[in-house]
């Protein structure tokens, strides 16, 4: 039995609770007393002290979050993982569920980040939202989002990482359903929740086969019960599966592996993703690009032992990660809307994170997932900064010309777009040619494990979504920032139109003394008008301004992490090894004892010689100004004659997919279970045997005797009383 | 009540009490004039409250460390035809016991809208929750038919008296058709009576465990009528027409008790009557009525996703949830079975809250259309927070009570599946009705809280009030604390568990008896002969000797050795 709960560890690691439960206390504050707040202090000094309160203990769970990584930093490789045990959630003598968290540099990281961007779109947040008026309800989901990714990335058992899992999809629902007086914004967070369930019934089938794979094998558990619990599975996982074998060995991986294909957005079930930019844009931000559709990279890289086991299971991660970046990259292309361009981005970004996952650097993956946290959730902000500069327009044809208006906005901007692009020394770089380089070096190894497609296939698709990747994040940059023209000033001047129908009428009759329930309920009387914020939008007047200091300090802040950040953590690596200076790989070594493959053999299997791994990074250099230089050409000056084509079209209308799925399941589909319940449940089950049976046994009476009660009930009498004759006459014969 | 308690082995006929509290409660209702009503309204509660604190002593006095029956009493009846006036419970009926009471107490809370006859509907609800209480004690079968079919009664006319606009129609349904179902089950109860000469619980499945009861195709055929009964009651797919009309038409109340309680007399049905009885029959009709409840997952979810009728779709939604109970029960194992009976309770709480809800929206706006209403969210927020919680309990979201059961019957079910009892596809394919829960409630969400406020009959509602408010926020800590801390139930739930399921799987002759009271199971599910004791309880032994050695899981060695056969 591998015991990992190492007394010895420092007791200081129980501040790990402290971590889940500050956001938690802080969204039951914001639930239970931010309306009451905010009418006792007023709406502008209620407001600071809520943002304030929201703020607060993300920041402190993210300064929690140091102190533990700099406990576990001290302890020896092998001794970074330590497990604390609250109590029983589910005690059955079949199973063992506990509330245990899981302290390991792996779950650590993802707290860091968690907590640090979430602080800081946070931050963000109290500007950007500042004029809602559901301001406290913003921080209550926005909190209990926080604390359910925590839940997801710190619990030591897949049942506790399923609460989180589940939770965070909430509160993406709740989050992106915010305005839900639009109703395409509440049908937007309904398909998330549901396409995201499709994925968590694959999860949960892998559960259970894990569960009871595991269960089935006493012998090499010796009476533990906790069938579900890391510590328990992990170690034992090539034991376990590698006994049993068969359809056991890829089924474990792939079933995980659907749940993390719903919550990363990958190829098919990514189609809630784009929709999900109906939310405010700093969810957009936090939660649909920095961290909760990272949690099927972190399961893949927890789990990753069950995943080595099998070629096959690894090659289906490899190749849909690889499909799913160049599939979202062409249609990112095609797309107007600034937030959709960040959205498919995000979708493609997650396809290279799993591509390092697939080919058996599980490490690297999550690098990426560090780097994008920070250039996406900049370019996010970012782009959100120029929606409010803009009036809530997102439409990239009515921008240009705005880095006059909006320096610092343009400043941090211009980092994370050179930081997506790949190019050095920004963060991106780092990781995307780490991916890269990876993929090709796992040729060989992947090649002899009979792999269909070879790893520099892959690659080569890899490396063209990195040229698209620059090109359409220039384009989008530049229709922003540049491209002479300002295009808003040529819109028409704007009629008064609002946006979400807000205003309610006087309603002037009410009934009370017609209403028999008058006592118990109460109606309205008068109406509070509905707070209608100025919505003025684009035209010739329209003057973009920057934006407040609550919202350009994260910006600035992320800029600094985009730039520096890659390069601090890798090391300079795999640069520097070209140039054969060894420097530390501060991240890799930091993540080792929770990353580095246990069954693939991670040393041989990535082997490639100097030369050609220079090649490969200039290669991947190439490609990101290659994108660049293509598009800054093209939009220079303003939008082309030939943007509009066909294939832009097509492929900005996801090459048909979503509306292909929707067809078949919405419409078909509702229009199926409609007519089945109309004509089998009411028809066939309900009318021809429920009430036919009366019917027959009615006529047949009528003929006979011509009884004249036309109650159906005396009928249906006849028939109990002739079924209870025949069943006693079975029952009689066969006791007797 | 002094004859009572010398017949009684423990407990001071306790359960005579709590059962028949609410009976008195209603007789005395009915002795007090109609123009009190509030007097009528305040007495039924305290009644129920009573009845509530009963149980709860119950509970408090009931053993977890023994599967046998607890407060067990026992006078003769109708001696001549050998009926007996049997009680007692056990780790099962327990918490379905402490569900009525619960559930009776929030009905009639609720019921204080009720304006029309007022006195006569809650001498009906009392009268009912006596029968509720019946069911899940008696243990003679005719007692037990005898409370079974009373619950139809009042249910019958609480639809037919304060239903809605098709009333008549939908109160016959249901009379009629749970009726035709029990019918065959009084006559399987007459044969058994034939064969065995008794109508008692403890001496009948004495008898089956050794094998001695009913064999071959007659117990089949048995089994077969007593689950006709209790698949109409659950309702199983394809008799379970009778639920949309019944709930839809039933005042809010009636809806409540309906959904929370009613339905699972016949999960309970199965788990008390069928499977000890009936094990080799049971066995064999295992992969069919897992097949079935596989199909209500999925039928139940699609008819429920193409509602109109807000009342309906939750009626619909319990075909579904349901599903899910005997998809637990019949995986036949420990997971399956626990999960079977978790997710009723929890279903009670879950869907009676929703029944709750929607009964209280429905008292002001008298429609139960989805097209009546559009973002009712920014009117009564306070009401959109709290149906917004039931309705994800309801979805199964982790850390709140659906999850717990329905997880643990479809873990059950998978392991059913991967030991080769049942085909692997049923508990895959039941999963998909996780996900089409999420589709219709959300969109039941969708269709009534979101959207504009642009109704002009919700423009003038106000938000629920504190009573009001109070009656889901009790339900709402219900919910996480099963969602949280379901150990809690298990805890008292597992010996009984263990022992239904030994009755049904061991051979004949190794299953555990109520009968003898020396054997009992301890905490890893092994059956043992007590051999130490620390008081007289039945819950009080201490040291046992191994007789039957339990796994809860085939191991992997046996499953390769069938394999390679």
């Amino acid at each position: 039995m591998p015991e990992l709960m190492d007394p010895s560890m420092p007791s200081g690691l129980n501040l790990v609770w402290l971590v889940l439960l500050l956001p938690l206390a802080g969204f039951l504050f914001q639930a239970a007393f931010g309306k009451a707040i905010e009418r006792a202090f007023g709406k502008s000094t209620g407001r600071r002290i809520l943002g304030f309160m929201a703020v607060l203990p993300i920041a402190a769970a993210f300064v929690i979050g140091c102190i533990l990584v700099s406990h576990i930093a001290n302890q020896p490789e092998n001794a970074r993982v330590a497990i604390s045990t609250w109590f029983d959630w589910i005690n059955l003598q079949s199973i063992h569920i506990p509330f245990e968290l899981r302290v390991d540099p792996l779950s650590l990281t993802m707290v860091l980040i968690i907590t640090g961007i979430g602080a800081l779109i946070h931050l963000y947040a109290t500007g950007y939202m500042a004029d809602d008026k559901d301001y406290p309800r913003f921080f209550t989901y926005l909190n209990l989002f926080i604390a359910f990714m925590l839940m997801l990335v710190l619990g030591n058992n897949l049942a506790l990482v399923f609460i989180g899992w589940e939770g965070v999809g909430l509160c993406s629902y709740l989050l992106i359903g915010f305005w839900y007086e639009d109703i395409e914004n509440a049908k937007a967070a309904n398909k998330a929740f549901i396409v995201n369930r499709i994925g968590d019934w694959g999860m949960a089938l892998g559960m259970f086969l894990i569960a009871v794979v595991f269960a089935s094998s006493q012998t090499l558990l010796g009476g533990e019960t906790r069938y579900l619990s890391f510590d328990v599975i992990l170690p034992l996982a090539q034991q376990v599966v590698g006994e049993w074998g068969g359809a056991v060995v890829w089924a474990i991986p792939l079933l995980l592996f659907i749940g993390a294909v719903g919550k990363s957005a990958q190829f098919p079930l990514y189609l809630w993703l784009p929709d999900a930019m109906a939310g405010p844009t700093p969810v957009s931000a936090l939660i649909h690009a920095a961290t909760m559709v990272t949690a099927g990279v972190y399961l893949v890289t927890r789990c990753h032992v069950f995943f080595e086991m099998s070629a096959f299971a690894m090659g289906t991660v490899a190749v849909i990660g690889c499909f799913t970046a160049i599939f979202a990259a062409t249609i990112a292309w095609g797309q107007y809307d600034i937030k959709k361009v960040l959205a498919y981005s995000t979708v493609s970004q997650l396809g290279f994170m799993f591509l390092a996952c697939g080919v058996g650097a599980f490490s690297t993956g999550m690098f990426h997932v560090t780097t994008h946290a920070f250039f996406k959730a900049l370019l996010f902000l970012g782009a959100g900064a120029v929606i409010y500069a803009m009036a809530h327009n997102q439409d990239l044809r009515n921008y240009g010309g705005l880095r006059k208006y909006m320096k610092i906005t343009y400043g941090s901007m211009l980092m994370g777009w050179l930081a997506i692009c790949g190019i050095p020394i920004w963060a991106g770089f780092w990781s995307k040619d780490d991916i890269l380089g990876k993929v090709f070096a796992s040729n060989e190894y992947w090649h002899s494990q009979g792999w269909a497609i070879n790893p520099v296939i892959l690659w080569a698709i890899g490396l063209a979504t990195a040229v698209l990747t620059a090109a359409y994040m220039t384009r989008m940059f530049w229709l922003t920032f540049f491209s002479g023209e300002e295009r808003w000033r040529n819109l028409p001047e704007p009629a008064h139109v609002h946006h979400h129908a807000q205003h309610h009428e006087h309603d002037d009759h009410h009934d009370h003394g017609h209403d028999e329930h008058g006592f118990f309920i109460e109606y309205v009387d008068e109406h509070e008008d509905g707070q209608d914020h100025d919505h003025h939008d684009l035209g010739p007047s329209h003057e973009p301004n920057e934006v407040k200091p609550a919202m350009w300090f994260p910006l600035v802040v992320l800029a600094v992490l985009s730039t520096f950040g890659g390069l601090i953590l890798s090391g300079g690596y795999p640069v520097t090894e070209v140039f054969g200076a060894h420097t530390t790989n501060l991240f890799k070594e930091w993540n080792a004892v929770s990353a580095q493959p246990t069954v693939l053999p991670a040393k041989e299997m990535f082997k490639v010689s100097h030369s050609t791994e220079a090649v490969l990074i200039l290669l991947s250099i190439a490609a990101g100004l290659l994108g660049i230089l293509w598009n800054r050409a093209r939009y220079k000056k303003g939008i082309p004659q030939n943007e509009d084509t066909k294939l832009r079209r097509l492929a900005g209308s996801q090459w048909g997919y979503d509306n292909a799925m929707v067809k078949t399941f919405v419409d078909i589909g509702g229009k199926f279970s409609d007519a089945f319940y109309k004509i089998f449940d009411k028809g066939v089950i309900d009318t021809l045997f429920v009430n036919g049976i009366p019917w027959v046994v009615a006529s047949t009476g009528k003929l006979i005797r011509k009884t004249q009660s036309g109650f159906v009930r005396a009928y249906a009498m006849a028939i109990l009383i002739g079924a209870l004759a025949i069943a006693s006459y079975i029952f009689y014969s066969i006791s007797r | 009540m002094n004859t009572l308690a010398q017949t009684t082995t423990q407990g001071m006929g306790l359960l005579s009490l709590m059962i028949f509290i609410p009976l008195i409660g209603a007789a005395i209702l009915a002795l007090i004039p109609r123009e009190y009503a509030s007097w009528h309204r305040y007495l039924a509660l305290v009644c129920s409250v009573v009845t509530l604190i009963a149980s709860i002593s119950v509970w408090y006095f009931f053993s977890g460390n023994t599967y046998h029956f607890q407060f067990v009493e026992s006078i003769p009846w109708i001696k001549s035809w050998g009926i007996t006036y049997k009680l007692g419970i056990d780790g099962i009926s327990l918490w379905l016991v402490l569900l009525t009471t619960f559930i009776t107490v929030i009905a009639i809370w609720f019921s204080f809208y009720v304006k029309e006859r007022a006195k006569d509907f809650m001498i009906s609800v009392l009268v009912l929750e006596t029968a509720m209480l019946g069911v899940f004690c008696a243990l003679d079968l005719i007692l037990f038919y005898v409370f079974f079919e009373a619950t139809l009664i009042p249910m019958y006319i609480l639809i037919l008296v304060w239903g809605g606009k098709n009333r008549q129609y939908a109160s016959a349904k249901f009379f009629l058709y749970t009726f035709l179902g029990s019918i065959f089950m009084l006559v399987a109860i007459v044969a058994i009576r034939n064969m065995a000469g008794t109508f008692d619980l403890i001496l009948l499945q004495d008898l089956a465990s050794r094998g001695e009861l009913a064999v071959g195709n007659v117990q089949l055929l048995l089994f077969a009528a007593f689950a006709l009964a209790f698949a109409v009651k659950v309702p199983m797919f394809p008799v379970h027409t009778w639920l949309p009309d019944a709930h839809t038409e039933a005042p809010t109340a009636g809806s409540i008790i309906l959904a929370a309680v009613m339905l699972k007399m016949g999960a309970y049905g199965f788990l008390r009557f069928c499977l000890p009885l009936f094990p080799e029959a049971t066995v064999q009709a295992a992969p069919f009525m897992m097949g079935l409840a596989v199909v209500g997952i999925i039928y139940g979810a699609i008819m429920a996703a193409v509602q109109t009728d807000w009342k309906r779709l939750v009626a619909y939604s319990s075909v579904s949830h349901l599903g899910f109970v005997m998809l637990g029960i019949f995986a036949l194992n420990h997971n399956g079975i626990t999960g079977g009976v978790l997710q009723s309770i929890n279903h009670g709480i879950s869907t009676g809250a929703l029944f709750l809800m929607v009964g209280m929206i429905y008292e002001r706006t008298h429609s139960r259309l989805f097209k009546d209403y559009s973002g009712l969210k920014r009117q009564m927020p306070m009401f959109a927070m709290l149906f917004l919680i039931i309705m994800l309990s309801s979805v199964g979201l982790p850390s709140m009570n659906g999850f717990i059961g329905e997880f643990l019957a479809m873990l059950g079910a998978f392991q059913a599946g991967f030991e080769g009892a049942v085909p692997l596809w049923m508990p895959i394919a039941a999963g998909a009705g996780v996900v089409l829960a999420a589709v219709y409630l959300l969109w039941m969400y969708q269709k009534v809280f979101y959207g504009p406020n642009d109704k002009p009959a919700i423009k003038r509602l106000r938000d629920i009030k504190p009573w009001e408010q109070a009656s889901v926020w009790l339900l709402v800590v219900f919910i996480f604390w099963a969602g949280l801390y379901p150990t809690f139930f298990t805890q008292k739930m597992e010996a009984s568990i263990n022992a239904v399921r030994h009755q049904t799987l061991l051979p004949p002759g190794e299953r555990p008896t109520w009968a003898n009271k020396e054997i009992d199971i301890n905490r890893n599910g092994d059956i043992v002969e007590a051999l130490e004791r620390d008081g007289d309880d039945l819950g009080s032994w201490t040291q046992g000797r191994v007789l039957v050695q339990n796994s809860h899981y085939r191991q992997k060695e046996e499953m390769k050795a069938v394999a390679s056969r």
